[in-house]
């Protein structure tokens, strides 16, 4: 510049600097819309450094839906907390929410789209892939594989799909295979009259008798059940919940029972049933259809369980307390007969609500009254696959869902995916599909998301949670709702008509926007943009009231009849690991460092062995062996474990990752691979029919625990019962 | 009262509420840049768990019973750990009634772990690695402890101090429940509160009084100050 | 010098009694003595180069390589998990502080009692203390997980007007310890100014020079010698308390904790007791190895020294051994949970060779061996009794440290510790380094306190002055 001052030329060569950075700063991309970058002398007035700011958002780890604030300073996400208005978790969270920020922050995440070999290309290149896909594919082969979260994705796809005119997305899941949600919801129309998985308010209850159900861990919503556990046990002055558990395996839930009965597997139904009988026996009332049907101390002979037990259990129900609750849940739902099994559970309900007992079972009101996609089933499932190897499927697409990890090997995905012509993944990680996958095309981890979801179960009210980005994306990912609509636009014409937004934003505005109107929310706004404000403050929208009215039970006819297994010696309880859940997030490593809550195992797989029968078998803690089911084979470590029956054995699901990053791949063993085609009433997975023969390997393979085995088993070795009892006496009185 | 002179922070478990989860350990992890050690290491014993769940099994199945106790830095208030630390590395703070420990100060003697009757201190036995970019989550409030030094639970002594000086720029005594430990935050049953003891109103004294109440090997003289709620069991 | 006066027939078996009694050596002219020692000393043949060569190297790869990787790396190439935090390196420590022993009980405690059979051996075992607290003083360090933050422990004026916690057991071992690495070197140097004198005269070259300087002038006149012997009388006396005090406060290390194991009020004299038990041992095998392999050392060293220092050997075992069984049976008694299941462990656990190879070498070995004169007599048998001894001390030190924490109160956080490739090559290198660290001082001063043997010479030779018997010399000191 010269002394005069600016001449004409450094006007125009500041004006086009300028005018550059606005362009970087701003964005020209989609995400200009909601991403806005500043230079630094210019800081958005709560960007101080030094000073906390919070965001809002809901937690995608499990479809439950739990409202989250995450803390952020300066630009990066510090800390992950529950949102303490969040009618579902109350501020509480799990620990892979707690996590979650290691999965933002993965080093393995994916950096960007790229085709299959792994060449880079250009989001451009990416979305023209997308769009010609859209365009070219007859409807029919197009196929969206989609995850239980988030819903709207779910709701978008499902809009393209319809106007395209192909088959609505299929959703599925390993957790959601192993909730068998299907199920719970065919069982509870025949009990309730109502086609949704119910949600059971054992907050309220004197007695809590749960068959399989798993719901400290990993069940449908965890920590709004979690909350309600400690409400039951210590919530209410002078009155405290017990609770009593039904299940071959003690589960971390099972654990914390006062009662736990390990009753053979497939007698569960006919327990539930028994226990009505003793419970309409003790009422003094002729017990109805289902449950004259048994003979109590035939079945308790049959299911192993001591007799007088259950009649205690019935005689506290009906004549010492009021309010009880049976629910079904986890392995119980996973045999043949389990839509039968899941009847006789709940028809318990229905019979003490005849002995007067109030109801403690809801339905979670659908947010908008729009009811999210269902999961799909087991049957779905197999169908799909079987399209795929008929070439029918011309393009799938996946997201939040990792089949060749999470579906079992019987089923055949992997080959399958070798037969369609295009699979367009949208994964986060370089999970086990990504090699499969002609396009990987990255969406956001859920923290860097717009979105939502409708919560299906533990709320007693409307929820629509919401996502907000609480960071500027980290590696170059894309939402996949804007690449959607991105080809979407590219397509144009009459499918750009029938979808007309913009970019994801703007499809969730419009879908927020309808609660605008309703005024039973717990805010109210006049304008549009005050309304969204509000809604990305409060992370979502629900109702000031519990709206949810208890549920009124019918005690249907069913006939439970006997369950089927596979050949083979013990029976294979396969359940989600209480950390990892199904293994999305088996790369943050503090979750693979959060000790299993029961054998206080890290870092691996397991294979849980009652000590006798380990004796018999001569297996010893670590000991590496072989489980072999008909329809596959694994190796883990024995955890002799005390609190599993003799004839069974338990595996977690979560590890056995190939891909997926440095601290998942290569580790443990992944037990869905040992499941087979069996499927029940509700076509959801016969997943609990499958027995397993084990063989020692003769190798040690050291599991890593928080325990000490030499100060819980006395030298690492288990140890005969009079032995082990004098170290219980000590572990007794040191702890007093 | 509860004013920030006198306080006395105390923390209430409730084992019949506490499920063994585990939420609070990884928590805590998050929030105190507690670092992952591994498979190997924690095979080894060398878990940096600053919050552990001390589990232990009873009867006999099928009678078999689980017991879980959250276990971390009692904060004793006679702490034994204090007195053998030959720098001051471990000391106790007047202004919260804390055990601190100073990471800059410690030279590694180890002492004060060995001499710790509730197995609460981890070591830093290497160098832990948080490759980039996972190294952006970590919390500026907490220092980031280097190899060859001692570490344990501070009952989140950063988020006390955010808490007093927010309620000093307003003017105001700290209010009850706005001190949050992560541990306390995350617990989906609620079985973890904490609190100003000195405050006759706060919700963990009132949880202090039931009489279900027990301070975990009080018997040696050291004051804890986390008090548990005994677990209770309803016999069929 | 006086030369000796002749005996009458009469007195003579009486005085053969007497020396044999007091250990006095066959007497030799304090020429011929000098010549002999320098003759030991000077002797830096071509094997014992390679030995200090070899063992040096050895010492510098097993000790401080492996340091310098465990203080790169990380305090995890040890083998001490939770909740064992203290492993071979104390263990170490505490081994070569009760070595460490040796030399004041043998000098100074023999000195205040007047056992006139210490004489020749006095500055092999004040060596072994001073190199052996040196060994001791590195641990100290090794074990620290920030060794380079060591001065911390120092009390020196600093902006944060911080001094170290004078509550910590740490610090008084880091002032007890230097203390005696001090006064116990002083002691060393003592006397020796004599024979580094009589060096001086004698030699040539750079030794002449070296000799010349350590020397410090002497001269051996009356002045020098009151001033000398006033000297060491007031050391010997200050240096035994001392002594105590140091393995008293190693020993509270461990006896202050809250730690059921260690919180023993026992710990003070069973730990010295240990520690004088691994000193006199250590001297045993020292002396035989000093014996074999340098020249002229027959004459000095005899087993008449071995035989007293087997019977001292007895005595300080079963010593011990009270101690022990009250350490242990005692607490058995009592019935604690905890210690019960300590005992359990440490006779029964994964530890119980380490504890009963504890027992058989401290307690069985000894008292099986000892009793027996011509064994007591033989070099060798003593060489192996004092490694016996020590592998038992060590044993000892590891149960008490490695032991102790494996069991709490906490059944779940119980551990076991297995030491590692590092540890134990660190743990070794102190051993070469020891060796190396007295071979180099057996070449470079006078092993021997001609002087004092002379001394213990005339002390003892019966004097008489028409019919009366004169006192000796020793008898009026």
């Amino acid at each position: 510049m010269s002394r005069e001052g600016l001449t004409r030329r450094d006007v125009l060569k500041l004006a086009g600097v300028g005018g550059a950075v606005a362009a970087v700063l701003s964005g020209c991309g989609p995400m200009a819309k909601y991403v806005r970058r500043r230079p630094y002398v210019e800081q958005p007035e709560y960007a101080l450094p030094g000073k906390s700011v919070y965001f809002a958002t809901t937690c995608r780890e499990c479809p439950a839906g739990c409202g989250l604030v995450v803390r952020t300073v300066e630009g990066r996400a510090i800390k992950v907390e529950g949102n303490p208005n969040h009618p579902l978790n109350r501020g509480s969270t799990c620990a892979r929410a707690q996590a979650a920020l290691q999965g933002l922050y993965n080093p393995d995440r994916a950096r960007g789209p790229k085709v299959r070999g792994g060449k880079a290309i250009t989001w451009e290149e990416g979305i023209d892939a997308v769009a010609r896909a859209l365009q070219d594919t007859p409807p029919e082969g197009i196929v969206f594989l989609l995850g239980l979260a988030p819903d709207h994705l779910a709701e978008l796809v499902y809009e393209i799909t319809q106007a395209l005119g192909a088959p609505p997305p299929i959703r599925f899941g390993a957790l959601a295979m192993v909730e068998a949600r299907q199920t719970l919801a065919a069982a509870a129309e025949a009990v309730f009259g109502q086609k949704a998985v119910p949600t059971f308010d054992i907050a309220k209850a004197d007695l809590v008798i749960s068959f399989g159900a798993n719901f400290l861990e990993t069940w449908l919503s965890p920590v709004a059940y979690a909350k309600a556990y400690g409400a039951m046990r210590q919530g209410h002055p002078g009155r405290r919940g017990v609770f009593v558990q039904i299940e071959p395996r003690m589960s971390m839930t099972g654990a914390n029972a006062d009662l736990w009965l390990p009753a053979k597997p497939g007698t569960e139904g006919l327990v539930a049933l028994a226990l009505g009988r003793l419970m309409a026996e003790v009422a003094g009332v002729e017990a109805p259809e289902p449950f004259a049907q048994v003979d109590p101390a035939q079945v308790a002979q049959a299911a192993e369980v001591p007799l007088e037990k259950l009649e205690k259990v019935a005689r506290y129900a009906v004549q010492d307390v009021e309010r009880v609750v049976a629910l079904p849940g986890g392995v119980v739902l996973g045999y043949e007969n389990g839509v039968e099994v899941a009847q006789a559970i709940l028809a318990l309900n229905g019979l003490l609500e005849r002995l007067g007992k109030p109801s403690l079972v809801y339905f979670t009101p659908p947010a908008g009254g729009r009811e999210p996609l269902a999961p799909a089933t087991y049957k779905e499932l197999m169908d799909l696959v079987d399209r795929m190897n008929a070439g029918q499927v011309k393009a799938l697409f996946i997201h939040g869902v990792n089949p060749v990890y999470e579906f079992p090997k019987v089923l055949g995905f992997e080959e399958a995916l070798l037969k369609v012509p295009l699979v367009i993944s949208f994964a986060s990680f370089d999970d086990e599909t990504v090699p499969y996958a002609h396009y990987h095309l990255p969406d956001h981890t859920f923290l860097e998301s717009w979105g939502y979801q409708r919560v299906q179960v533990g709320a007693d009210r409307e929820v629509l949670s919401g996502f907000q980005p609480v960071v500027v994306p980290v590696f170059d990912t894309r939402a996949t709702a804007d690449v959607l609509l991105a080809a979407v636009q590219k397509v144009g014409g009459a499918l750009a008509e029938q979808v007309p937004y913009k970019n994801e934003v703007e499809f969730i505005q419009k879908q927020v926007a309808e609660f605008q109107k309703r005024n039973d929310g717990i805010y109210q706004a006049a304008h549009p943009k005050v309304f969204w404000a509000l809604f990305l403050q409060h992370g979502g929208w629900w109702t000031q009231e519990a709206t949810a009215t208890p549920a009124q039970a019918q005690v249907p006819t069913v006939q439970v009849g006997e369950a089927k297994f596979d050949r083979g010696e013990l029976h294979l309880v396969v359940f989600p690991h209480p950390i990892l859940a199904d293994g999305a997030s088996a790369n943050n490593p503090w979750l693979q460092e959060t000790p299993d809550p029961t054998t206080t195992v890290m870092w691996n797989t397991w294979v849980e062995v009652h000590p006798e029968t380990a004796a018999q078998m001569g297996l010893e803690n670590d000991d590496l062996v072989l489980i072999d089911s008909p329809y596959g084979a694994i190796f883990a470590s024995v955890y002799v474990y005390p609190g599993i029956r003799p004839d069974t054995i338990a595996i977690p699901m979560g590890q056995g990752h190939t891909a997926l990053g440095r601290w998942a791949k290569n580790r443990g063993a992944n037990p869905i691979d040992l499941l087979g085609f069996g499927v029940n009433g509700a076509g959801d997975a016969a997943f609990g029919q499958v027995r397993v023969t084990v063989r020692k390997m003769g190798r040690r393979q050291v599991l890593a625990r928080k325990e000490n085995t030499v100060g819980v088993y006395g030298d690492g070795r288990y140890q005969p019962v009079d032995k082990r009892k004098e170290e219980e006496e000590k572990v007794t009185s040191t702890q007093e | 009262m509860a004013g920030e002179e006198h306080t006395k922070w105390v923390m209430v478990i409730d084992l019949d509420r506490c499920t063994g989860c585990n939420a609070c350990v990884t928590a805590c992890a998050m929030e105190n840049n507690v670092a992952f050690a591994g498979e190997e290491e924690n095979a080894y014993g060398r878990g940096m768990h600053w919050i552990r769940l001390v589990r232990y099994w009873e009867g006999e199945y099928p009678e078999v019973q689980m017991r879980t106790m959250p276990m971390m830095c009692q904060q004793c208030s006679n702490a034994p750990c204090e007195p053998v630390c030959p720098v001051f590395a471990t000391l106790h703070s007047e202004a919260e009634e804390l055990n601190i420990q100073v990471y800059n100060r410690c030279i590694g003697t180890r002492y004060c772990a060995n001499n710790c009757p509730y197995i609460a201190r981890t070591f830093n036995w290497f160098d832990y690695e948080w490759p980039e970019p996972m190294n952006y989550y970590l919390n500026p409030d907490v220092t980031v402890r280097r190899r060859g030094i001692m570490e344990k639970c501070t009952f989140c002594i950063q988020r006390i101090r955010r808490a007093q000086e927010e309620a000093r720029l307003e003017g105001r005594p700290v209010r009850d429940g706005e001190v949050q430990p992560a541990c306390a935050q995350a617990c989906p049953t609620d079985a973890i509160v904490f609190g100003n003891w000195q405050d006759p109103h706060s919700k963990v004294r009132q949880l202090a009084e039931s009489q279900r109440g027990f301070k975990f090997l009080e018997e040696l003289g050291t004051e804890p100050k986390v008090i548990y709620l005994s677990s209770q069991r309803h016999e069929f | 010098m006086h030369s000796e006066t002749p005996l009458p027939a009469e007195l003579h078996g009486q005085v053969e009694e007497l020396r044999k009694e007091h250990l006095l050596i066959d007497v030799r002219p304090r020429e011929e003595m000098n010549r002999m020692v320098l003759e030991a000393m000077e002797d830096t043949s071509r094997e014992w180069k390679w030995a200090m060569a070899f063992l040096g190297l050895v010492t510098v790869v097993t000790l401080f390589g492996a340091w310098a990787y465990l203080m790169s790396t990380g305090m995890g190439l040890a083998g001490i998990r939770r909740p064992i935090f203290w492993g071979l390196f104390i263990v170490s420590f505490v081994f070569w502080i009760g070595i460490s022993h040796a030399g004041t009980f043998v000098s100074a405690i023999l000195r205040v009692f007047k056992a006139e059979f210490r004489r020749p051996f006095t500055r092999a075992a004040e060596l072994m203390t001073t190199f052996a607290l040196m060994g001791a003083g590195l641990y100290p360090l090794i074990h620290l997980g920030r060794t380079w933050r060591f001065y911390w422990m120092v009390p020196y004026p600093n902006q944060r007007w911080l001094w170290p916690n004078f509550r910590s057991p740490l610090v008084w071992d880091f002032f007890a310890i230097n203390t005696y690495l001090i006064g116990s070197t002083l002691y060393l140097y003592l006397p020796l100014i004599p024979d580094l004198a009589m060096a001086r005269d004698k030699s040539t070259g750079w030794r002449k020079k070296l000799y010349t300087i350590l020397s410090l002038g002497w001269r051996g006149t009356e002045e020098e010698w009151r001033h000398l012997t006033k000297a060491i009388q007031i050391f010997a006396w200050a240096i035994i308390p001392v002594m105590f005090s140091v393995h008293t406060i190693v020993s509270w290390d461990f006896a202050v904790a809250m730690k059921l194991g260690w919180h023993s009020t026992i710990f003070g004299p069973y730990f010295i007791t240990g520690a004088i038990l691994s000193g006199i041992a250590a001297v045993g095998s020292v002396l035989y190895l000093v014996r074999t392999t340098m020249k002229n050392m027959t004459y000095f060293i005899r087993p008449e020294h071995f035989d007293t220092l087997g019977k001292l050997l007895l005595i300080i075992s079963m010593g011990w051994t009270y101690f022990f069984f009250n350490e242990f049976i005692l607490e058995w008694y009592g019935g604690e949970h905890t210690v019960k299941e300590i005992i359990r462990f440490y006779t029964q656990g994964d530890i119980a060779p380490v504890w009963w190879l504890m027992v058989i070498c401290n307690i069985f070995i000894p008292w099986a061996v000892l009793w027996n004169r011509n064994w007591r007599r033989k070099p060798w048998v003593m060489f192996l009794m004092g490694l016996i001894v020590n592998v038992g001390m060590y044993a000892e030190r590891y149960v008490i440290v490695t032991g102790a924490l494996s069991r709490n109160r906490i059944p779940f956080d119980w551990g076991w510790y297995q030491p590692s490739l590092v540890e134990i090559s660190i743990a070794f290198g102190t051993f070469t380094l020891f060796l190396f660290m007295y071979g180099m001082a057996s070449r470079l001063i006078p092993l021997i306190p001609v002087w004092e043997v002379e001394e213990g010479h005339h002390a003892h030779s019966l004097r008489k002055v028409g019919k009366t018997v004169v006192p000796s010399v020793a008898d009026l000191e």
